[in-house]
């Protein structure tokens, strides 16, 4: 049956610069804000705006983001007709291919979005972090009848030349892309989601593959052909929380920001847009007698017996007593032992740390990996990221 | 997983011991009665069944099931949304087909025809006001090694008082066992206090024989499983009593509804009833609970989708409960969504879900009567 739109989730990236996070899983199965995974958050939004057909296309280390996908049943995306599909590279009678490039990952799967029929495809990136409502977003490029419509984001112009850059007339008509250029003309950053007509975006897919010069990336190659080519290319605004969370920087910024909704803007207890995940299924926390906790956000299964302030626990930690934990976003089933100090740090999904150790101070984030174990006494500095055990008493910077 | 030939349905009875929580039920029934921060009691028994491999259960309700039909809409919660099997709720017949059920008999006797339509050799027969982690296998081998006709778990507990209490005359009857080597050599009908071996009403039976006994005791215008079949054919039928040792919580009065919610601060106790297998309930999709500036906290066991700025002590928050700042809760029991408002003052209080104390309010109640507010009601 035919569809209105098909939304095409990019899910591939690596994400190495988070690479303590990103050693097996993709960078949109990281996990954020205490029950969430980055993917959540575009997945939920397609659902919240009625878009119901999703094409999820892996590569890097697909397994937990496959297992995590399921069905699709915890997004509503379990349907007859539609639903979430993992799409990944795969044998072909030609011959197979891994992903070239984003391009390329949707050109592998026209069939799939041809099943559908549909007038629109959306294209999302599935590593940063915002609320949209794409409806607004599909009625602004049916308005425009725009071949291409790109959301944008107006960023502060001393920051305008690490974007890609959108340079637009008055009717917010796209005139020039500029991809991180030394003089930006425009303070338009594209977020990385598209609206394509999908007659149009098959056409420049093909001819793009047939293009042995190209990198068949989105950025690089789709949209300066179009551009190129005179097409109707609009820019729409939104100016609604958004961050790519790509860097230990930004994705720990990105959790500290979620405690604070009033100002940051990202707020997840809003009803009318709630973010889906798959759930943990644990018990109610528990705050014992001997805790103390100050601005936080705490999950179900945690059992918390030290202090916690400023900082989010993820399904399952344990706080042991006389633990301190400020400035931290400390992920599912790790356990922070007595005595132990964690500040301004990420510690990842079951990682124990030991008695008496330390990890990260006021200055640059420290992380430590999933499953990593910190032993008594050991000292891990700021900026640091360990992916190994460390010894008792060790010091690591 | 349960071999082919100790392969077992469910049956669990909802509203059993209702009338010891009347107040509590007006609009539910004892199964969808929430608990421990995230659950209601049906999640227990039936997350065990299904933990157990037992994917074919019946729900028996008599009245006021609309909420447990929400709770457990297609089952899947509790992977019981099955081709083959899975959950299902059997309304009540309206008068001129069937009769509303009073009892087990009735009720079992209103889905003969299901019944014989499956092919589970053992059934397993509970009721919801039990909050364990029960192990069906284990109590299915048990009456299997015995050569049993049925078999009933008990635990050893002094008698609650709030059944000695009851003048309600639609009470539940309640049962303890007399026991020689491990047989039941007497079944004790509304004994009187002490302790008791007393009966947890889990029952183990096979199909075809809960068919037989039904149907006959149907037949004769019969209306209590217990006293009608068991205490009757108590020399004929070869009665096991099964032992349950592990953590039971069981609900029989507000009383005991309070503190049984109290004893999971403990953490041995909510290891207890959750360490050994997981128990589902149906997902809201709340976010992590939030703590904010100024707010203390002290002993408290909350679910997620919370919003915490006053102070708290000794109490179980439920999914999405409001506490504003400069309010005071101590010993209390929140349940779904209840607000509790800026400077507002409440001590032993049981609120029902979205239930409203308005700002600056107080309104206690004592260790011994914690005082229940109804669903919706604003102070």
């Amino acid at each position: 049956m035919a569809k209105e739109i098909v939304a095409m989730l990019l899910a591939g990236g690596q994400g190495s610069r988070l690479y303590a996070l990103t050693q097996n899983l993709a960078k949109p199965a990281v996990p954020f804000g205490g029950k969430y995974r980055i993917i959540d958050f575009p997945l939920s939004n397609c659902v919240n705006s009625g878009i119901d057909t999703v094409g999820i296309l892996t590569q890097y280390q697909p397994v937990v983001l496959n297992e995590y996908i399921g069905n699709g049943q915890p997004w509503d995306l379990d349907r007859l007709n539609g639903g979430v599909h993992i799409l990944p590279p795969y044998q072909k009678a030609s011959g197979s291919d891994w992903f070239k490039g984003t391009a390329n990952a949707i050109y592998q799967h026209i069939s799939f979005i041809d099943r559908y029929d549909p007038e629109y495809v959306i294209i999302l990136s599935g590593d940063q972090i915002c609320k949209q409502d794409y409806r607004e977003f599909l009625a602004f490029a049916k308005e425009k009848k725009a071949d291409f419509t790109v959301a944008v984001m107006e960023v502060p112009w001393d920051e305008a030349s690490r974007f890609g850059l959108m340079v637009t007339d008055e009717n917010a008509k796209i005139t020039e892309f500029q991809e991180k250029p030394k003089n930006p003309k425009s303070n338009l950053a594209s977020m990385g989601n598209y609206i394509f007509k999908w007659d149009i975006l098959r056409k420049y897919l093909i001819e793009d593959e047939n293009d042995p010069a190209s990198e068949n990336d989105f950025g690089k190659n789709i949209i300066p052909n179009l551009l190129k080519d005179g097409r109707d290319m609009y820019a729409f605004r939104f100016d609604g929380y958004w961050k790519d969370v790509g860097t230990i920087p930004s994705l720990w910024e990105a959790n500290m920001e979620v405690l604070d909704p009033e100002n940051s803007g990202i707020d997840l207890f809003e009803d009318s847009w709630k973010i889906y995940s798959r759930n943990s299924g644990m018990t109610g926390h528990t705050i014992s007698t001997s805790a103390e906790i100050e601005n936080a956000m705490i999950t179900d299964g945690c059992c918390v017996d030290g202090t916690v302030k400023n900082s989010i626990l993820y399904a399952g930690v344990t706080v042991e007593v006389g633990a301190i934990v400020d400035e931290a976003v400390v992920m599912s089933g790790a356990m922070i032992k007595s005595g132990a100090v964690v500040k301004h740090c990420i510690v990842a999904e079951n990682a124990v740390i030991e008695e008496n150790a330390v990890v990260g101070n006021e200055t640059g984030v420290a992380t430590v990996g999933p499953g990593v174990v910190i032993g008594k006494n050991a000292k891990v500095g700021p900026n640091a990221m360990i992916r190994e055990n460390v010894k008792d008493g060790e010091e690591q910077c | 997983m349960l071999s082919a030939d100790s392969k077992a349905m469910g049956i669990i009875f909802p509203n059993s011991f209702d009338s010891l929580v009347s107040k509590m039920v007006e609009l539910r029934l004892m199964a969808s009665l929430p608990f421990a921060s995230r659950y209601r009691m049906v999640d227990f028994v039936l997350s065990s069944m299904s933990n157990c491999g037992i994917d074919n259960v019946a729900i028996l309700p008599s009245k006021n099931y609309r909420s447990l039909m929400e709770h457990l809409g297609t089952g899947r919660e509790w992977d019981l949304a099955r081709k083959n099997g899975g959950v299902h709720i059997f309304p009540p017949f309206a008068e001129n087909r069937g009769q509303i059920a009073n009892g087990r008999i009735v009720a079992i006797n209103n889905i003969l025809r299901y019944l014989r339509a499956q092919n589970a050799k053992y059934v397993v027969m509970c009721d919801s006001n039990l909050a364990v982690n029960f192990d069906f296998k284990a109590m299915i081998q048990a009456h299997i090694d015995s050569g049993a006709d049925v078999s009933i778990a008990y635990n050893e507990q002094a008698l609650p008082e709030s059944f000695l209490n009851s003048d309600d005359v639609n009470k539940d009857y309640y049962y303890s066992f007399d026991i020689t080597e491990g047989r039941i050599s007497e079944i004790n009908v509304n004994p009187t206090e002490g302790v008791h071996n007393l009966s947890m009403n889990i029952f183990v039976l096979e199909r075809e024989l809960l068919i037989k006994l039904v149907k006959d005791a149907f037949d004769h215008g019969l209306i209590h499983f217990t006293r009608d079949i068991l205490w009757a054919k108590r020399n004929e039928l070869n009665l096991y009593a099964y032992k349950y040792e592990e953590y039971v919580a069981r609900i029989c009065s507000i009383n005991s509804y309070f503190d049984e919610n109290m004893k999971l601060l403990d953490r041995e106790n909510l290891d207890a009833l959750f360490g050994a297998a997981p128990i589902f309930t149906k997902i809201r999709d709340d976010n992590p609970t939030r703590y904010l500036k100024g707010t203390k906290v002290n002993n408290v066991m909350a679910a997620d989708g919370c919003v915490i700025e006053g102070e708290v002590e000794n109490s179980i928050l439920f999914r999405g409960v409001k506490v504003a700042r400069d309010a005071k809760v101590k010993n209390c029991v929140l349940m779904q969504d209840t607000v509790v408002e800026a400077g507002a003052n409440i001590e032993y209080l049981i609120t029902d879900k979205e239930v409203v104390v308005s700002k600056g309010k107080e309104m206690k109640g004592t260790d011994t009567y914690p005082t229940y507010i109804v669903k919706g009601y604003k102070i």
